[in-house]
């Protein structure tokens, strides 16, 4: 037989161990399989995992605390005090040899529920990074919403169009309220970054993982114009962690083990952080983007199609990081040169992708996390708007499979502007610069902007694969 | 660190003198408060009490391992004691308690280290072999040995 047993007593210090010592031995002397999870002062070791439950034959669980059996829905669990398990080990085995076991769960499940189970759990032992970015997004969700919102509604109410963009009077109330907004977007990166660092190598990671999302988002620490988004945040925020977690391996003397935490992790990973980013990552970040910004000036002679793809790829791929910023700063100066109609493709490339997920999330619900669904419905708000960052929350969270969607909405929305030549003269982007009177040839404007959305909406639902709770 | 950094020399003794369980607790709680490893010897002797009261640490073969995690320990040690003759612990086997292990985790932990030590001890002591060494060992020096090894 394959058995699996859990361990548990209430100080976690002795019992538990001997149970699983005894239980392990006992299994062996009878000739059974047995893997025991203990659940220790320690925390849980030696982790039952969802294949192994699937594969069991059956469950003993030894425990003088309460242990979680809903992921043994279905299977056949034997419990016992953990003195049971120390004391007569053979006994509780030799119950499932007989088959005198009661199978757990209220009712049986139905065979398609617990294979959800399965794949659920499966997807959250077996990608570590996944459980890692969820826990970063999770906590930096509100930070967008709030910004993103109050930042739209100062633009929507307040701004007023120039050159430079949409821009609010200095003495104007609606200047704080945009204020209020960018702080919150300020700890957007940090927030993602520091909590995927936590995730990984508990508290110690959380100071060093918010320290390089700063760097991260903020290029003026390695000479670039604009710090490295979003992406650039998650990349801090895995460098943090682990290296938090591999100091944390490091044996130490006892006396200095109670400062590990607080004291020697934290600065020790912090430094190494923003060394990698500011002389190992900063450099090509900052040459990428005068890299392309050169690129994009040679390509003034292509072919109008073949640019608006390119912007419209920019734009998107990471809403508001390098490539974003290096497209958009090519349209604007391009306003200056009279050559309005590639700011009219960018303008329509910038709201497509909140847009067009806040639309996927109202058209297939199934596929989106409650938190998720929220996310959606204040994208579109920010979209209307031409905040593309609206869209992070839902790119984060699946970005293999939600960028390349609201990539190739921009290109397609970017296309159509350009060929039937959209212009605008403001650098900014969304519906609300046709409202603000900057864009020619609205009708079409609003048309491009439709297809944009249609098209991500699309796309992003035939990639996503439904939520599994 | 190795399970001889919590349980030094002075913190074994092959021949218990106490006659009871209360007795012997005493006499090994002195013996963990005597390294200065207790803030507070009376709070200490309570969290091993009230662990007793939820059920006894008398696991059978022989073997108490009465523990207590408390504010009033400050590093944590285990004490090591023999009565050869056996003293009742209301062990779940009936059997009288020879081996007895005293454990003194602190509340807040500095480190998991010394949890995964006895972590170690509490599964070598599922050994019949080990528990026969330990009880016939006649000197300290043979317990680190025996306990060293692990």
């Amino acid at each position: 037989m394959k058995l699996l047993a859990i361990t548990s007593c209430p100080n976690g210090i002795a019992h538990t161990y001997m149970a699983a010592e005894k239980l392990a031995k006992a299994a062996e002397k009878l000739g059974h399989e047995i893997k025991v999870e203990t659940q220790g002062s320690i925390g849980v070791e030696n982790e039952l995992t969802a294949e192994e439950i699937q594969a069991a034959d059956g469950i003993i669980i030894t425990a003088d605390k309460v242990v979680d059996k809903r992921r043994f829905q279905g299977k056949k669990v034997l419990e016992a005090p953990v003195a049971d398990g120390i004391n007569k080990p053979e006994e509780l085995i030799e119950q499932f040899e007989s088959g005198d076991v009661p199978v757990y769960g209220d009712q049986a499940p139905t065979e398609t529920q617990s294979i959800d189970q399965v794949k659920q759990e499966r997807k959250q032992k077996q990608n570590p990074l996944y459980r890692n970015l969820m826990n970063g997004v999770s906590y930096m969700i509100p930070f967008v919403v709030v910004g993103g919102l109050l930042i739209a509604l100062s633009l929507a109410i307040g701004g007023e169009p120039t050159e430079k963009g949409l821009v609010i009077p200095e003495d104007s109330l609606w200047k704080s309220i945009l204020d209020v907004g960018a702080a919150s977007f300020t700890f957007m990166v940090p927030i993602l970054a520091g909590f995927i660092a936590m995730s990984i190598a508990d508290r110690p990671g959380l100071a060093p993982g918010m320290i390089g999302g700063y760097i991260a988002a903020n290029g003026s620490f390695y000479g670039s114009e604009a710090g490295a988004g979003f992406i650039g945040g998650i990349i801090a925020g895995f460098l943090a962690g682990y290296i938090a977690k591999g100091i944390k391996q490091i044996k130490v003397p006892a006396i200095i083990q109670p400062i590990m935490p607080i004291l020697v992790i934290p600065l020790i990973s912090s430094v190494i952080v923003a060394v990698i980013f500011i002389f190992i990552l900063g450099q090509p970040i900052a040459a990428l983007m005068e890299g392309l910004s050169a690129w994009l000036q040679s390509m003034q002679g292509a072919s109008k199609i073949l640019l608006a793809l390119i912007l419209g790829a920019m734009i998107a791929f990471d809403m508001g990081g390098p490539f974003n910023k290096v497209a958009f700063l090519f349209g604007a100066a391009m306003i200056g040169e009279g050559h309005t109609y590639i700011m009219g493709a960018i303008a329509v490339a910038i709201c497509t992708p909140p847009l067009g997920l806040g639309l996927a999330t109202l058209v297939n619900k199934k596929k989106y996390a409650k938190e998720e669904q929220e996310a959606g419905k204040a994208a579109l708000a920010m979209g209307l708007v031409g905040i593309t960052e609206g869209a992070i929350p839902l790119a984060a969270r699946d970005p293999f499979r939600v960028i390349p969607s609201i990539m190739i909405g921009s290109m397609v929305g970017a296309v159509v502007a350009m060929l039937t030549n959209v212009t605008d003269n403001v650098p900014h982007g969304g519906p609300i610069v046709a409202v603000f009177q900057a864009v020619g040839n609205v009708p079409m404007f609003f048309v491009a902007i439709l297809i944009g959305m249609v098209v991500t909406a699309f796309t992003v639902n035939i990639l996503k694969k439904p939520v599994e709770e | 660190m190795k399970l001889t950094d919590l349980m030094t020399e002075d913190l074994i003794q092959l021949h218990l003198e106490g006659t009871t369980r209360e007795e012997i607790m005493d006499e090994m709680v002195s013996m963990i408060d005597a390294t200065g490893a207790l803030t507070d010897k009376e709070a200490y002797k309570e969290a091993l009490f009230s662990r007793e009261q939820q059920g006894s640490t008398g696991i059978g073969f022989g073997i108490a391992i009465p523990h207590g995690k408390s504010d009033a320990v400050q590093t944590a040690r285990v004490a090591f004691g023999v009565k050869r003759n056996g003293v009742n612990w209301d062990s779940m086997d009936g059997k009288d308690a020879k081996l007895i292990f005293m454990i003194a985790v602190p509340e807040k932990n500095a480190g998991d280290e010394h949890l995964k030590i006895l972590q170690v001890l509490s599964r070598k002591l599922m050994d019949d072999a080990f528990r026969a060494s330990l009880l016939n060992a006649d000197s300290k020096d043979e317990v680190l040995r025996l306990v060293s090894e692990m």
